[in-house]
């Protein structure tokens, strides 16, 4: 050991200071990036360990029989074919595609409105905002999910705000056309995060634009859509972006409230939800992973038409469209 | 002589094993009854126990635990518990790891998946010597065996009974259903009761739809004369079966006699029966004290309809208790199921929770109060013991994935959403996936 460095260290004394820096610098480099894994080394691990095993694991049980008990045994792509017959499967992508499709936009916008609110002077507006952030920390707990079932069962308090209104009285976690609004809400309610962003996106925007705007005699609306979104859409790109894959992947609350069946006759069945009936209620876990490898293909084919489109309407500062 | 019979029990689980790992379900040998040795009185063991249930079950449990380490002080028992469906999650996921609890509560549901896969450890070597089994009804007993390998042992039995609530009844002015009636009966009974409380507030309705109940539909079947599965784990009953079944509920279906599902689904893990919105409701009659806790109301039992025959109910283990074949602590788990299923200390402790004991030393420890559910129960089991006149069926592999099938499509029936064709047609294609075929 001692030996090898002292060698070292007289080869590069022989070569020279000329060749000494760049030298030194490369070993210094090749340390530092040593320590940096080592440094890195817990995330590598938990990466490795929690992520990519698991993920290579599933890829290969999707092309197995596989029921827990016994080894899996190779089937080809029998799983993925029974996938199209499976009528469930459908109602689960149908359920889920609803979900992202209308949830998603009203959220957004909801999002954006209240962003825009908040992005007015006035005082406290930082109580305000933390305020308006709170829902979206404990909305993906356990408790708010129970909390939200509560409120609308029979004689819960929206049942009986419905039946102040002159509305049709009974409440909607037992009613399947009612459910997906339920959710939806639920999500809306959830605006937080891109609250936040689409806040922070907004300070960004010169007010000399909306001034020079205002000369030329535009009203709110019309610097809203000519302004405000050009000027936010990398904002907007983002966040749709986010919330469109956090979408897909909703199961927390759909379990809770529907205590993991997808019920009431499907209404409520997520596509996560029924992945994991699959998988450790029906013990079909090779089917389970090839519905896994459906949905990453799904939203992986999604995000990059996200990416081709956004060429079209995202304005970034410096392009020149 | 001694290590000769060693030898040969080793033999016999080469055997077995070889055959577990080639021939897919084939079962186990059975080990040689006594072939265990005695558990150890010195040496410090730990071994795990697993069960389904509420956190009153829980505490019962940690009694009977303390009880056990008393008297086996070398002995700590580690518990854990969940509700039914994350009971079998957790139980699969550790099945496919190799690392089931040591002791696991078992539902004859499940009984056949995890026996017949291996998962579960043959007790018949521990008969004798540290585990008694003399007080269990032979036939009770056979209800754990697959195959001539013990894989677990029942603790204790219930039957179907029909519940009603006599206080609701007595409200609206219809007398309870006398004992010998039919399931026509009880469709004309059902319906009487659903006009006469249709003008309470809130409305009182019959009861949940019986046929959405697939052990209703076994019972059902048997009464028929039918077994519902073949000695080689297969179904034994047709789509017309099935049909003339689900049938019986349509017109009380269409009339909008039973409890409605959207309020139903909405009360859950409640029903209507225990909100004392329902006159009646079928079920196992150990959930008496469920109902009774929660409603307040003077519940009484019947047994279930006649058929042709009678009611011809069976008793069925409403629990087991089995190890893990992985365990490294056999004998400790063996001394472990003994001590619950036969120690008197513990039947008074559970009551009749989880059914009525199966062996008799623990229902005499009971000493059951007059009046009280624990009585309540143990005189229905009594009553209704001439007309247990056919034992349990043995459920098939996926039994708990079909069963689960036939309430969801029951609940789609309540809405609406299917017709009965479609339950039929819908129900077999998912069994023709679930039920392994050996």
């Amino acid at each position: 050991m001692t030996a090898v460095t002292s060698g070292t260290t007289t080869l590069d004394a022989a070569r020279g200071t000329q060749n000494a820096s760049p030298e030194r610098g490369r070993a210094k480099r090749r340390r530092e990036a040593g320590a940096g894994f080592a440094f890195l080394s817990p995330w590598l691990v938990g990466f490795v360990v929690l992520t990519a095993f698991p993920m290579v694991a599933s890829l290969y049980l999707a092309f197995t029989d596989y029921d827990l008990f016994r080894p899996p045994s190779w089937v080809g792509l029998e799983n993925f074919t029974k996938l199209f017959e499976d009528p469930r499967f459908w109602t689960s992508a149908k359920v889920t595609a609803i979900y992202v499709l209308v949830g998603t936009p009203i959220k957004l916008a909801a999002a954006l409105l209240v962003a825009m609110v908040l992005n007015m002077k006035h005082r406290g507006q930082g109580a305000y905002r933390s305020i308006f952030y709170a829902p979206s920390l404990i909305g993906a707990s356990v408790s708010i999910a129970i909390v939200w079932k509560a409120m609308f069962i029979d004689d819960g308090i929206v049942d009986r705000i419905q039946q102040l209104f002159g509305l049709p009285a009974g409440g909607w976690v037992g009613d399947p056309s009612k459910t997906m609004p339920m959710f939806v809400l639920l999500a809306v309610w959830t605006f937080g995060a891109p609250m936040v962003i689409f806040l922070a996106g907004l300070k960004q925007i010169p007010a000399e634009l909306y001034e020079a705007a205002s000369v030329d005699g535009a009203g709110p609306v019309r610097k809203f859509w000519r302004i405000t979104i050009p000027m936010l859409s990398p904002v907007l790109f983002f966040n749709l972006l986010l919330e469109t894959i956090g979408a897909f992947q909703v199961f927390g609350s759909a379990f809770i409230i529907s205590g993991g069946t997808g019920g009431p006759a499907d209404s409520t069945l997520f596509y996560t939800l029924y992945l994991y009936i699959k998988g450790f209620a029906q013990f079909d876990m090779g089917y389970a992973s090839a519905m896994a490898w459906v949905l990453v293909v799904v939203v992986g084919v999604i995000t990059a038409i996200l990416f081709k489109t956004s060429n079209a309407w995202v304005h970034y500062s410096g392009d020149n469209r | 002589m001694r290590i000769t019979r060693k030898a040969a029990g080793a033999a016999a689980a080469a055997v077995a094993v070889a055959l577990t790992l080639t021939a897919c379900g084939g079962g186990a040998d059975p080990a040689e009854p006594g072939s265990a040795e005695k558990v150890s009185t010195d040496e410090d063991i730990t071994i795990s126990l697993a069960w389904w249930g509420e956190p009153a079950r829980a505490e019962m449990y940690e009694k009977a635990v303390d009880l056990f380490e008393e008297e086996h002080p070398n002995i700590t028992v580690q518990t854990q518990f969940q509700d039914w469906d994350a009971y079998w999650t957790a139980r699969a996921t550790e099945a496919a790891g190799g690392a089931l609890p040591d002791v696991i509560q078992m539902d004859l549901s499940y009984l056949r998946q995890y026996g017949a896969t291996g998962q579960l450890l043959d007790l018949s070597g521990q008969v004798g010597v540290n585990l008694d089994t003399e007080g269990v009804d032979d036939s009770l007993l056979g209800s754990g065996q697959i195959d001539g390998a013990q894989y677990g042992v029942p603790t204790s039995t219930n039957t179907l009974a029909l519940f009603y609530n006599a206080d609701v009844l007595k409200k609206i002015g219809v007398e309870p259903l006398a004992e010998g009636y039919t399931w026509d009966d009880l469709n004309a009974w059902m319906e009487e009761v659903s006009k006469a409380g249709a003008g309470e507030d809130p409305v009182i309705y019959s009861g949940a739809d019986y046929t959405g109940t697939f052990w209703f539909f076994l019972q059902w079947l048997i009464q028929q004369g039918v077994d519902p599965f073949t000695e080689d784990g297969q179904l034994n009953f047709d789509e017309a079966q099935m049909t003339e079944w689900l049938d019986k509920g349509q017109e009380l279906r269409d009339a909008g006699a039973f409890f409605p599902i959207k309020q139903a689904k909405q009360l859950e893990p409640l029903g209507g029966f225990h909100v004392n919105q329902s006159a009646s409701e079928a079920s196992w009659d150990n959930f008496l004290a469920g109902y009774v806790a929660e409603s307040g109301e003077d519940i009484q039992m019947l047994p279930m309809p006649s058929g042709d025959n009678g009611p011809q109910q069976f008793w069925k283990p409403s629990m087991l208790l089995s190890a893990s074949a992985q365990t490294e602590q056999p004998e400790a788990s063996a001394a472990l199921i003994d001590f619950l299923i036969n120690e008197p200390e513990v039947g008074k402790i559970f009551g009749t929770s989880k059914g009525v004991p199966a062996v008799q030393a623990q229902i005499d420890a009971m000493n059951v109060e007059k009046g009280s559910v624990d009585e309540q129960v143990v005189q229905y089991e009594e009553q209704v013991a001439d007309v247990v006149t056919e034992s349990a069926p043995v459920p098939v592999e996926g039994f708990g994935e079909i069963e689960a099938e036939f309430k969801r499509l029951g609940e789609e029936l309540q809405y609406g959403n299917v017709t009965v064709d479609e339950f039929v047609t819908q129900w077999f294609s998912f069994a023709d996936g679930a039920v392994e075929q050996s």
